[in-house]
């Protein structure tokens, strides 16, 4: 039966690329509760600001609390500023909650976007709350899957089309392999002109040895 | 997370008019970890008879094995084959000897039964410590339940001719698997008639 006693879950695989002009963000679309699928359709690329996003992965309440909070901090932070917030600022605003309530949180999200000083940006924040920038980021459960794939694939340098392959080929592995992730793959690309979003679904992902 | 749920798994199986189908997902996984793509859990007993097993991947094999051995001793002294009313039967105080200790496994029983000499179909399943149900409709095990009770009470009527009800258990499951994470990557379809059997491999969704 479906379980309640079990929280509410982004299993997961997402991943986010820069290159040089923007950022292509990609996720799955499932969440579970124990092994029941809850949603199949899910949005888990959310928006912070207009031209920064992040991708969720962990205890689906959690992160919309969280990415809720920051896109209510980064709101303030910009009508001081007097202009758009840097994808940095908003990572670290993502570092201060989820170091900060790192007891009481099950959260990991990669942040990134294109701002006007940095260009495009991915950084990393993981379960404990550290923030690392890189050039790609994954996580995660499905994550665990690609790690290799993606290490032998990813070149410096890359063109748009390029990290968007990149992004549909390693989540459609993990999707694969990993039970908590499936459904359809979400594609987000940031640059200095706005933000595409992109929908490949299920019998249109790309196909590789299944064992058959 | 449930033992019952360690290796994921669903077995579905359905009444038509004078044939049953009996169906089960292919993917073989530890928790979340999908491991293989291709371990079917329907087996065959005789031309009349199947067995289906969903749950611990260990004791399916298990108990798949010690029946088979019961089944082989009962045609030697019986000198006949065995039909799916008494292999029901023998399911069930099978995994009722394990009762403080059972293996992990709800097993579905099916086929074509003889009444009077006319064939007719059967279908059983029973709880892992061997406690048996009849019905004339369908049956279903596995963590995939909720969902394809729901399909099924849906889809299914009664004497639903061979192709009809291999479309309709087909769907039934294809569906249910989309809404569970740990079973589906395909499935396998047994058609019982009283003349063949056919298998057929469905290609599902491969998350």
């Amino acid at each position: 039966m479906e379980d309640l006693s079990q929280a509410v879950s982004l299993g997961t695989s997402i991943m986010a690329v820069e290159y040089d002009g923007g950022v292509v963000m990609g996720a799955d679309s499932r969440t579970t509760t124990g092994s029941y699928i809850a949603n199949r359709v899910t949005n888990k690329i959310t928006p912070i600001y207009d031209n920064i996003y992040c991708c969720r992965s962990g205890s689906a309440a959690d992160t919309q609390a969280i990415s809720d909070y920051v896109r209510y901090y980064l709101q303030l932070h910009q009508s001081e500023l007097g202009e758009e917030p840097e994808v940095k600022t908003a990572a670290q605003l993502f570092q201060l909650l989820c170091y900060g309530n790192k007891n009481n949180l099950q959260a990991g999200i990669i942040c990134a976007g294109w701002d006007q000083h940095n260009g495009g940006s991915v950084y990393n924040i993981p379960l404990g709350g550290s923030l690392v920038r890189q050039p790609f980021a994954i996580g995660g459960s499905g994550s665990t899957y690609i790690y290799g794939y993606c290490d032998a694939t990813y070149k410096i340098g890359m063109t748009k089309e390029e990290c968007k392959e990149f992004t549909k080929n390693s989540l459609a592995l993990a999707m694969a392999r990993d039970g908590s992730s499936g459904g359809v793959i979400r594609l987000v690309t940031i640059d200095k002109s706005g933000v595409e979003r992109e929908m490949i679904p299920g019998n249109k992902l790309p196909k590789f040895y299944d064992g058959r | 997370m449930s033992i019952m749920e360690y290796n994921g798994g669903a077995v579905v199986t359905m009444i038509g008019k004078n044939c049953v189908a009996i169906a089960s997902d292919l993917r073989f996984g530890v928790q979340s970890a999908t491991i293989s793509t291709n371990n079917p859990k329907v087996f065959k007993i005789n031309d009349r008879c199947f067995l289906g097993l969903s749950g611990l991947a260990t004791d399916i094999e298990t108990l798949y094995e010690k029946l088979v051995f019961r089944v082989n001793l009962y045609k030697l002294r019986e000198e006949r084959d065995i039909s799916p009313r008494v292999f029901s039967n023998m399911v069930a105080s099978t995994l009722y000897e394990k009762r403080f200790g059972p293996y992990f496994t709800e097993p579905v029983i099916c086929g074509l039964e003889e009444v009077d000499g006319v064939l007719k179909p059967y279908i059983s399943a029973t709880d892992l410590i061997g406690a048996p149900v009849y019905t004339d409709d369908f049956l279903m095990t596995g963590p995939c339940n909720p969902a394809l009770y729901g399909m099924c009470e849906t889809m299914w009527r009664p004497n639903l001719e061979p192709d009809a009800l291999f479309e309709t258990v087909s769907q039934c499951l294809l569906s249910s698997l989309d809404r569970d994470a740990i079973s589906g990557w395909g499935a396998m379809v047994y058609l019982i008639t009283p003349e063949n059997v056919t298998v057929k491999k469905l290609q599902g969704r491969q998350d």
